[in-house]
């Protein structure tokens, strides 16, 4: 019996290493085949546009009539003031808003992930419902929410922090604060769908051999948690840096970009340029490609930081 | 004792978490069910007008279209999408080398132009492929995108390995070891994005409005944009439009959410 | 085992195929339709048959399909295609269309935001078909409402909806103050201020309202002195404008006095007179339509003319905000057949503009109408007041405004220096920014 054995497994080996190149590139090849719907169509749909997009912004004119500028453009958006308060905006939003939503999906995620927890369903979906919530009927709520007689004054003033009503959409910091606010209601039931979808890979067993060894939640969180969904986390982060740098709709449907351009984003300012102004589209590509230039440098560091692979 | 205090403080906070994420969609309904000027003065309890609302809103509007179209153009593209994308993500993470890395770096800077920079040029590319108005011109930008890719590399970094070897010695192919071993293994990602790609999809606003210059091709969100122009809002109708265009994400979302988190559970107690 | 593997195999590239199959069947379905609508639109050149963009169902779409029906009389094999497209994508596509420079996406006839027209006109010349020698008589409309889509002397756009502005006030809340609606026609500024603080004191109703951070009040008042944001040569004219410094005062009084609310949006100030909580409003005369959505104030509400401002030789207590006009495309194929149609229609019919009025409240600029019975109505909710025929009064004294090709850019500039003084910025220094903020957006 055991010859036999032996006989076998030797002869699978030799086998083996007989193949093994061959199989090598075989598998090699297929993780390349695996991409190349994918690449083709990123590059033709995206890259192929991008690029037209970059030679446009080295071009300048009204409408179709546009002439060649070189760099004028990038010149010109560091001397644009409107554009320079977008982008500080567009960095305060990203600083402030983007860890707190990030932290709160993540705890959120781990309360739902727990199997003992009643109506898990029920509270998931209603967490998750800001984002499929519509733009129009979302925009309004907060606006009125926030009005000088709105509920968020009433309250205030009720509660007696307030004397008079307050109007968070006429100053510049309390309306950042009321944008930030805004999109963490909007997008951390988003986030945390993946965070729980994270969590069913990672093995129960991990959890209880923690607790065995006595560790509290807090550290079975930081420990075991926090490590393992740390490539999903990764993609949440580079995700939400891009939108925020790339944030339109709450400028645009909430304040407006006002009061005087304090809360405008740089995509605003671009769709503006683009559609409401008379239309430059060599400086909007210009101002685009500067998002992409910020957006890369943090992906890239946070790449640097979040994607070891052990 | 303290067990049960905190497990009470859960329910409290997921609770008060939930009212507040529910809120808009509860005055949506209000607001659906009550006349306009009751609507602009702020009720805040249903009312009787939601058959004069929607009675109003399929005279005005082709609802059934709509609603037809942002159907057929979402679910092509969420399953389409969904098969290259995973693929993609397969490849990357499973047959990771230093080339394959650089490439998916490469391939996020493709999300991160503002969308109003290429919108030109690619409408200009769809135009000439006489692709305006139909369901491939809609699907064909955002059927392969870096986020879903992504999604699926950075998941696919918790799949064992050793699944794979042992599938290799049984005799299965790579594409079968991807189909059988990778694709159940994954369930809840895949759950996850296909609700993520549903609602982006269902929700696309800017490219649709570009290249759907018929009316018979109008989605959801442009019925919507339909009722917030004119002189005078008839904010009931349009709230009306509003949850029919909110409701198909959200049953999605319900129904799929189980899949994305049942099985091994109870990571925190 | 193994067969089990293998038949699901089977199963499983059959459901993979499906997907292809799914896609391959809506791509030929497409392909399908992609020729279907290019015949569609060559049909719409060879036949009798036009398309028009435009966006409001209760209005100018309405509008357009009463004018199908009054062109149809003598032209039986005429159709209209209405496509309903709301103006912010109506611009989107227009542009679109207009840079990549492939118009075939075009629609024959455009409906324009008069705002708008001149900046369209000549970022895009290709577009537009010029009307001046087109027959069409352009005498017959008001000369300020011409002056929006008249660009370097030609005209591009058939006149449609009107915007000249109104006061409207519930008389209720004025009587409680001692006043009637005669206290508050052919004023100025000053007096308005005076009296409507009276009503503010004894009510704790101010009478206006308005969204923070929009020009649309500022604009008005700028105009009903025939004032303009550029010179005639296209410069910008800010800082040395006169009449722009006694507006930016007179608006900071308003504020400052309480008379005058801010709101944070539409529906808020929509809200703020349609609750009672403001007893007033002075806007363009479509707003007459929201107005009225608020049945329980019918007979409460009377309207007239606006202030006027002081210390202004050409100040006048008219103006207009809003309204739009027609354009026909260069893409169109039918270009004989759109004049055609909206010279006998918009621009040449009494009895059409009677009609579309008791169903849309679609005022005309089309100065003969103005004599008609139906505009001399009495109307219910304001009291039986002929509101029709005053307004086209109205409308016929606006002094026309030159909006420029940077009209919206200098509208911003201006209310961000705006939001500012209010806050207590120095009046002449914003209005320095603001002058080099839309020269720098002029400069490429």
């Amino acid at each position: 019996m055991s010859y036999s054995n032996h006989n076998i497994e030797l002869h699978t080996n030799m086998n083996y290493s007989h193949k093994k190149f061959k199989l090598k590139t075989r598998q090699n090849l297929f993780g390349w085949v695996c991409l190349i719907p994918a690449v083709i169509l990123i590059a033709a749909m995206s890259f192929y546009p991008m690029f037209k997009a970059l030679i446009l912004s080295f071009r300048t004119g009204i409408g179709a009539k546009m002439t060649w500028a070189g760099f004028n453009n990038y010149i010109r958006m560091f001397q644009d003031n409107v554009f320079i308060q977008a982008l500080k905006n567009n960095f305060i939003y990203l600083i402030i808003q983007v860890p707190i939503m990030l932290v709160l999906a993540l705890i959120l995620a781990c309360m739902l992930n727990d199997r003992n927890l009643r109506f898990k369903g029920l509270f998931r979906t209603a967490i998750f419902l800001p984002c499929a919530t519509s733009l129009v009927s979302y925009a309004i709520i907060f606006r009125s929410l926030f009005a000088i007689d709105g509920f968020i004054n009433v309250m205030l003033m009720k509660l007696g922090i307030l004397k008079t009503g307050y109007n968070f959409l006429a100053y510049p910091n309390s309306a950042r604060a009321v944008i930030i606010i805004a999109l963490i209601w909007r997008w951390t039931g988003y986030n945390m769908v993946f965070y729980l979808a994270g969590l069913q890979n990672i093995e129960y067993t991990i959890y209880e051999a923690a607790k065995i060894d006595g560790a509290s939640p807090f550290q079975s969180f930081w420990k075991i948690t926090v490590p393992l969904l740390k490539p999903i986390i990764l993609l949440t982060a580079i995700m939400s840096t891009n939108g925020t740098l790339q944030l339109f709709d709450e400028s645009v449907n909430l304040t407006n970009g006002g009061p005087a351009n304090a809360t405008i984003t740089m995509s605003h300012y671009i769709y503006n340029m683009s559609f409401k102004y008379v239309p430059n589209f060599g400086y909007a590509a210009a101002m685009s490609y500067l998002i992409l230039v910020l957006v890369a440098i943090l992906a890239f560091l946070q790449m640097k930081v979040g994607d070891k692979r052990d | 004792m303290i067990e049960k205090g905190k497990r009470i403080f859960q329910y409290i906070f997921l609770t008060v978490v939930s009212i507040i994420s529910v809120f808009p969609l509860y005055w949506m309904f209000c607001a659906a069910t009550n006349k306009s000027v009751d609507v602009i003065r702020g009720k805040l309890i249903p009312g009787t007008a939601l058959l004069d609302n929607l009675k109003n809103l399929l005279a005005s509007q082709d609802v059934a279209g709509a609603m037809t179209n942002s159907f057929k153009y979402s679910i092509t593209l969420t399953l389409i999408s969904l098969c290259i994308c995973s693929l993609a993500g397969y490849g990357f993470e499973i047959f990771h080398d230093k080339a394959k890395d650089t490439v998916m770096s490469i391939l996020l800077l493709a999300m991160m132009v503002p969308f109003a920079a290429t919108m030109i040029p690619l409408f200009q590319m769809f135009s000439k492929a006489g692709l305006l108005n139909s369901t491939i011109g809609f699907i064909l930008p955002t059927i392969s995108t870096p986020f879903l890719i992504m999604l699926f590399r950075q998941s696919a970094r918790s799949f064992p390995h050793d699944i794979i070897e042992a599938a290799r010695i049984d005799g299965l192919n790579e594409f079968q070891i991807f189909y059988r071993m990778f694709i159940p293994t994954m369930r809840s990602t895949y759950a996850a994005a296909m609700t993520i790609t549903f609602m982006n999809a269902w929700n696309n606003y800017l490219w649709p409005k570009v290249i759907m210059t018929d009316d018979k091709s109008i989605t959801m969100p442009m019925l919507v944009a339909n009722l917030t122009e004119g002189y005078v809002t008839d904010y009931g109708m349009l709230m009306l439009g509003v949850l029919l265009c909110t409701i198909p994400t959200i049953i999605i979302f319900f129904v799929l959410q189980r899949s994305f988190a049942e099985g091994i559970t109870g990571a925190v107690k | 085992m193994k067969k089990k593997f293998i038949s699901l195999l089977v199963v499983a590239s059959m459901a993979l195929s499906m997907v292809a199959c799914g896609s391959s069947t809506t791509t030929t379905e497409s392909g399908g339709a992609a020729p279907a609508t290019e015949t569609k639109a060559e049909s719409t050149s060879g036949a009798n048959e036009l398309t028009v963009w435009c966006w409001d169902p209760a209005f100018n779409i309405y509008a357009m399909q009463e004018a199908e029906k009054v062109y149809q009389k003598d032209h039986p094999d005429f159709k209209l295609n209405v496509v309903e497209t709301p103006w912010q994508d109506l611009q989107t596509k227009l542009t679109t269309a207009a840079t990549s420079g492939d118009l075939s996406t075009l629609p024959d006839i455009i409906l324009m935001q008069d705002n708008a027209f001149q900046k369209n006109v000549m970022s895009f010349p290709d577009v537009f078909v010029d009307l001046t020698d087109s027959g069409i008589a352009f005498d017959k409309f008001g000369a300020s409402k011409v002056a929006y889509s008249t660009v370097a002397g030609k005209h591009y756009g058939v006149p449609f909806d009107n915007g000249a502005v109104i006061q409207a006030l519930r008389t209720d809340v004025l009587e409680q103050a001692g006043f009637t609606i005669e206290d508050f026609t052919d004023i100025t500024w000053s007096e308005y201020i005076e009296k409507a603080k009276v009503v503010l004191e004894k009510t704790g109703k101010p009478l206006n309202s308005c969204v923070a951070g929009e020009s649309d009040l500022i604009v008005m008042m700028l105009q009903s002195a025939g004032g303009s944001l550029f010179n005639e040569d296209g410069t910008p004219n800010i800082v040395n404008n006169e009449i722009l410094h006694e507006v930016m005062k007179t608006y900071v009084e308003l504020i400052k006095s309480g008379v005058l609310v801010h709101v944070n949006d539409w529906d808020q100030y929509v809200g703020s007179f349609t609750n009672g909580t403001v007893a007033g409003t002075i806007n363009g005369c479509w707003i007459l339509g929201s107005i009225q959505t608020a049945e329980d104030q019918k007979g409460l509400w009377q309207i007239t003319n606006m202030p006027k401002l002081d210390n202004v030789s050409s100040a006048t207590n008219y103006s207009n905000n809003g309204g739009s006009s027609w354009a026909i495309t260069s893409n169109s194929k039918n270009k004989e057949l759109a004049i055609d149609f909206l010279s006998k229609t918009f621009a040449g019919s009494v009895e059409f503009y009677e009609t579309i009025l008791p169903k849309s409240g679609a005022l005309a600029t089309y100065i003969p109408v103005g004599d008609s019975d139906v505009y001399g109505e009495p109307q219910e909710f304001f009291q039986g007041q002929a509101i029709y025929a005053m307004i086209t009064d109205f409308a016929s004294k606006v002094p026309s405004n030159n909006t420029g090709i940077y009209y919206y850019e200098a509208r911003d500039a201006v209310a961000t220096a705006l939001s500012n003084v209010i806050s207590g910025a120095d009046l002449k220094a914003e209005l320095e920014t603001a002058e080099s903020t839309v020269k720098f957006t002029m400069g490429q």
